[in-house]
């Protein structure tokens, strides 16, 4: 520990300078981030369809777990997700005309997908907000994204009300032909059984009058589930309870919505400036932990300096080689003389 | 000045200093690999030869790398494990002195014997060695101890060899308690860039 701190005393300055450059560098970065972005919101008051007015009170899609609000920026997050929902929001803003043409269109439109939040703010309340380096653009995106949403929902809703529909009409051409097959049994069996009936004709006649009062009953069903879903959506986008913009997204005259990333970046440049500032610690007690020199060869007493080898440039050595090898030419040439001459 | 005696003029201050001290029977190790261990005892015998104007009989005892034996292309040939397992008789592992006053004794095959106290000591007070001034090349200590420990007993001195700036002092500080020597001299190898010209080096040590 102490030859740590040693090291930290001993590069103090080195230290200094590297946490001025990299906190200094992350301090600007972090000020121009911040000053650089604008955030526009939209506040959302969401409301979960009623019961009676979603597609069928027995639908199994209806979450009671999830909160109106929570329900709604899930959706909308699962919009932000989608490609093409990105591509129609940038093509209604200015964005278009800066990437159109470009190899940039992806990359910008990952980027709206980053910066383009929807957040639930309590059980009905959510928030739909952009951060832009320009206020116009940010206003933009959101205008764009809550609009584009109305028309994805209003088109769901047309294609599910249209397959709901379809699906409930057949079914009542389905009991319809019953209920007539069920009246013509009825008939016929009045008309051959004119006279006082047995017992078991009498609970005949009755099990059909029955069959056909429950048919007639589950046609009356049918008939008001197909005009509640005609007419349900309707109702929801005329009240639009569903779905409420409280406060409408703005342009933003000064900075807003920086400061987490602007946080995220200063964090970032202290813990970078700390590592950098251990390593120059670390490096500098494992370098320090080597003989620097003859001066200091009491770090390993009682063990003395006996003598000193000075270093040998390869220049040294002859015709450029290193000293080890220039040593071993002269060692052992004889050896090596007296070999080439007993193989001639 | 040519570049050979350049290049053997950068052990002279070592071996001046082992010539003044009176040592005859010296050894290199180190803490770790790759400090540079043969080099410095290859320069220092023959630096020594040159000083003492006798031969020195450098001795290839590093049982791990022997990279002196393999300088000598003297890899297949029997060498020191060979004698100390009694295979053979010191005159026919000793290469005989080079112009350059070296007689060089490969590490032979290292399977057949490893040193130990006895062995290497009736190596080293057998008559033909007695006499010589004996440079010895050992392994590291941490990766090496048993082929080094029975050398530190019996020569005259036996350095570490440290490569400045380089060698990680807590592994050196490990080997030198391995080693158990009371006071252990530290041959300190200057790094590149770290000593410039050897010239000044020269001039100073002791003619």
């Amino acid at each position: 520990m102490h030859g740590y701190i040693r090291s930290a005393r001993r590069y103090r300055w080195l230290i200094v300078s590297v946490l001025t450059i990299v906190w200094g560098a992350g301090a600007i970065a972090a000020y121009v981030d911040y000053t650089t972005t604008f955030e526009s919101e939209a506040i959302i008051w969401g409301q979960r369809p009623p019961p009676e007015l979603a597609s069928g009170p027995a639908d199994p899609s209806l979450s009671v777990v999830q909160t109106p609000a929570t329900q709604q920026a899930a959706l909308l997050t699962q919009l932000f997700q989608t490609e093409s929902f990105l591509r129609e929001v940038v093509a209604r803003t200015s964005l278009q005309e800066s990437i159109r043409g470009t190899v940039n269109e992806k990359k910008t439109v990952e980027d709206v997908r980053k910066r383009l939040r929807a957040q639930a703010l309590g059980t009905n309340l959510l928030s739909v907000s952009f951060t832009a380096r320009d206020p116009r653009i940010a206003y933009e995106v959101v205008i764009a994204a809550l609009a584009l949403r109305g028309e994805r929902v209003t088109q769901s809703r047309v294609a599910a009300t249209a397959s709901i529909s379809a699906l409930y009409q057949k079914e009542l051409e389905v009991t319809q032909g019953r209920a007539l097959d069920l009246q013509r049994q009825l008939d016929e069996f009045n008309e051959s059984h004119a006279g006082p009936l047995t017992e078991e004709e009498q609970h005949r006649r009755d099990q059909l009058r029955l069959a056909l009062d429950f048919v007639q009953i589950r046609l009356g069903d049918l008939r008001g589930r197909i005009d509640q879903a005609l007419i349900a959506p309707a109702l929801l986008d005329v009240s639009g309870v569903e779905f409420q913009v409280l406060d409408e997204p703005t342009v933003e005259r000064s900075p807003r919505g920086g400061a987490k990333p602007a946080a995220s970046i200063a964090g970032v440049a202290a813990a970078a400036g700390l590592l950098l500032a251990a390593l120059v610690v670390l490096l500098g007690t494992l370098l320090s932990d080597r003989l620097a020199g003859s001066d200091n060869i009491a770090r390993l007493a009682p063990a003395r300096l006996f003598a000193t080898v000075p270093y040998v440039p390869e220049a040294a050595g002859r015709r450029g080689r290193d000293a080890r090898t220039a040593l071993a030419a002269i060692a052992f040439e004889d050896d090596a003389a007296a070999r080439r001459a007993r193989v001639r | 000045m040519n570049s050979r005696s350049e290049v053997t003029r950068a052990f002279d201050g070592l071996a001046s200093r082992i010539d003044a001290s009176g040592f005859h029977r010296i050894g290199f190790t180190s803490a770790v690999l790759g400090e540079g261990v043969s080099t410095t005892a290859l320069g220092t015998a023959l630096s020594l030869a040159a000083l003492r104007e006798e031969t020195v009989v450098l001795i290839d005892a590093n049982w791990l790398e022997p990279s002196l034996t393999a300088d000598a292309a003297a890899a297949g040939a029997p060498g020191l494990a060979d004698l100390l397992a009694k295979k053979v008789d010191l005159a026919a592992v000793v290469r005989p002195a080079s112009h350059a006053g070296l007689a060089f004794v490969p590490v032979g095959d290292r399977s057949s014997a490893r040193p130990s106290l006895r062995s290497v000591s009736s190596l080293i007070a057998s008559k033909p060695l007695a006499q010589r001034t004996i440079v010895v090349d050992l392994p590291p200590i941490l990766a090496g101890e048993p082929f080094v420990l029975p050398w530190a007993a019996l020569l005259d001195q036996l350095f570490v060899v440290l490569r400045e700036a380089a060698t990680p002092l807590p592994l050196v500080r490990q080997a030198l308690a391995r080693l158990g020597v009371s006071t252990p001299e530290i041959v300190l190898s200057r790094a590149a860039g770290s000593s410039g010209d050897p010239l000044p080096a020269l001039r100073a040590a002791p003619a």
